[in-house]
């Protein structure tokens, strides 16, 4: 689908500059409540699993609503049972847009960023929304 | 791939040592090295004649070179003679898999530095265009961070603030500088800030001797030796492995709320409701320490403390203070006491240290804290052999993103120095009124936006910082004054 963007993404953005490359997570047999706890704590959206420092898992806000409490499953399961395994990922040398494009054509809100076959970074939708806030202040203050 | 690296050759009839800088070339022969670079102050005055002499130094160099000019070589109308006899002072070279960006970062006939909006962007453009090469290399002439031992820092680049954000933003592995005639070596987050001394200049500082540095790219490390002329080498070695993954935190033990520049007064300079908002959201955090860097009012008289005592004395967990200049202008450096307590004030909180310095000054933004007074609180702080401390002060010891140097101490590259070297945990500051965060070395440098000032420099609006320290992990939040929200701003292993 060829996407009209707003003037914004149109400049090449390379997204090494705007992702998260510090990423918290949980391991495996992490319980789907103490991650919600976590995802709380540190105001996240996402966390990735991790056995052994390798990524074997990825979740999200929106999979805790679909997977558990759609379902009415246990907040105790652990996060194994719940977690994405078909990671989405994106290079770390892409563009802004590329990585706008690939989100609304996946219909997710979440990537995480690899570089040379290992995950470094993650970009979440909230990182294309910053960017407009500054908007929004000065429109507060002028009220 | 190996690199010598050497700077401020001075080349001239008066000022020039030519057996330290012919030492230093022969360097050459003695190793395999994949690049040269000269970080700049080729000659000494920028002339016809010490150009010709430059020349003859550099022209024969049997490898791939780098060079940029320095304040020094602009002298006279330099760059021209610069152009002529050694070539580009900007541009970019591949070498393997590696790219060197090279800048003129100097300002004709000033010591000042400045990398205009042109190579600004020519340096951006560049790392995006290379960046998925193994090793990425900047090399400008004048320092970005400020180094020690160099006397009163004020001509650091006038905008080493965005240069260091986009240097850490863009994953640089080296940057390579010189001009302040003493060899230092920062790790800046990812990155590895290398600045030579004097190869050849009988200018040196503290009584220290000519020297040149050799650097060591490897997959995961990078070793940097600083030689000194006829002296032992001093070698540190840095990893290049990024920590991505935190998941053991451990306990936590303290949560900081870091603010500054309230700017308290009746004007519509100060945000009332920001303020407000902030205060509801500190009281509803669980915030252990307040820590105040300055900036309570708008300006040092009665009026505004009498306001700002009123409104502080809402936030319900302890606070300390440290003043900023237009805290204790006019009749403030009366009232500050009278209302806040100590100019240089500390607490203990979980056996951590929080100690404060008053770096601010009468009627300047400048400031300076002083030889002795550093001294004797870095001693204060080292005698107490604890894990964690802190230090908090007005005025920022890092360039600030989207500012001028204006808000950097006179002597922060000898504070920053001694807090690198003394691990001292954490470093809270607020001036500039943007927030960042980094860590050098063992030490997290945060800095606070401006909670209610109509003047700050954030996209994000007004803000303050929220500094979560674990048993092995810290992580430093921007919360926004008005709403609320936070962003996590840094996170490191202790």
């Amino acid at each position: 689908m060829e996407l009209n963007f707003p003037d914004f993404f149109k400049k090449d953005l390379p997204i090494r500059t705007f992702i998260s490359k510090k990423l918290i997570g949980v391991t495996t047999d992490c319980s789907v409540q103490d991650a919600a706890k976590k995802m709380v704590e540190f105001s996240i959206s996402s966390l990735v699993v991790l056995k052994k420092d390798k990524v074997v898992g990825f979740f999200t806000e929106g999979d805790f609503k679909k997977k558990v409490i759609a379902e009415g499953k246990s907040p105790d399961i652990s996060v194994k049972e719940i977690m994405n395994t078909d990671l989405i990922n994106i290079d770390i040398n892409s563009e802004f847009k590329d990585a706008l494009k690939e989100m609304i054509d996946k219909h997710i809100k979440h990537l995480l960023v690899e570089e040379k076959g290992k995950i470094v970074g993650v970009l979440t939708f909230i990182d294309f929304l910053d960017v407009q806030r500054q908007k929004i202040e000065t429109f507060i203050s002028r009220e | 791939m190996k690199i010598l690296h050497i700077s401020d050759s001075h080349v001239s009839s008066s000022h020039f040592k030519k057996k330290s800088l012919k030492i230093a070339l022969s360097e050459i022969k003695k190793k395999s090295y994949d690049l040269f670079v000269h970080s700049g102050d080729l000659t000494q005055q920028g002339k016809l004649d010490e150009y010709q002499k430059a020349k003859k130094f550099f022209d024969n160099i049997p490898i791939p070179s780098v060079m940029v000019p320095g304040n020094h070589d602009k002298r006279s109308g330099g760059i021209s003679l610069y152009k002529n006899f050694i070539g580009k002072p900007s541009g970019v070279k591949e070498i393997h898999n590696a790219v060197i960006i090279y800048v003129d970062s100097g300002v004709a006939d000033t010591n000042d530095g400045r990398v205009g909006m042109i190579k600004y962007n020519m340096i951006k453009d560049n790392l995006k265009k290379h960046q998925t090469k193994d090793i990425k290399i900047l090399v400008l002439h004048h320092h970005i961070v400020p180094t020690p031992r160099a006397g009163r820092e004020r001509n650091v680049l006038s905008n080493a603030g965005d240069l260091l954000d986009l240097i850490l933003r863009y994953d640089v592995d080296l940057v390579l500088l010189g001009h302040k005639h003493y060899p230092n070596v920062y790790k800046i987050e990812n990155t590895v800030f290398v600045n030579a001394g004097t190869v050849s200049d009988i200018k040196t500082r503290h009584g220290d001797v000519n020297s040149y540095n050799k650097i060591d790219i490897a997959k995961n490390r990078i070793k940097v030796s600083i030689k000194r002329i006829n002296e032992s080498e001093r070698e540190k070695s840095f990893s290049r492995i990024k920590k991505t993954f935190y998941y053991n935190f451990g306990k936590k033990i303290c949560r900081i709320a870091h603010l500054s520049n309230s700017f308290i007064s009746s004007s519509n300079k100060f945000r009332y409701t920001h303020f407000s908002k902030a205060v509801e959201k500190i009281n509803n955090s669980e915030i252990d320490i307040v820590v105040h860097c300055g900036g309570i009012v708008e300006e040092g008289i009665r009026r505004n403390y009498e306001l700002a005592y009123k409104y502080l004395s809402r936030i319900e967990p302890k606070i300390i203070y440290t003043p900023a200049g237009r805290d204790i202008n006019y009749l403030g450096y009366h009232l500050f006491p009278e209302y806040f307590g100590n100019l240089d004030q500390n607490y203990i909180y979980e056996d951590i240290l929080f100690q404060g310095v008053s770096s601010s000054q009468y009627d300047s933004p400048i400031g300076i804290i002083g030889r002795t007074e550093r001294e004797s609180l870095l001693r204060e702080i080292k005698k107490r052999k604890k894990d964690f401390n802190c230090l908090f002060l007005h005025h920022n010891v890092i360039p600030i993103i989207h500012s001028r140097e204006k808000g950097l101490l006179e002597d922060s590259g000898d504070l920053l120095k001694q807090i690198v070297d003394e691990k001292i945990s954490l470093v809270l500051t607020g001036t500039s009124s943007h927030a960042y965060a980094v860590k050098i070395e063992d030490t997290i440098i945060v800095n606070a936006n401006s909670l209610s000032s109509v003047y700050h420099r954030s996209v994000h609006g007004n803000s303050f910082n929220f500094i979560d320290i674990y048993e092995n992990i810290v992580v430093v939040y921007e919360v926004n004054s008005l709403w609320g929200t936070r962003r996590i701003l840094g996170m490191w292993a202790r």
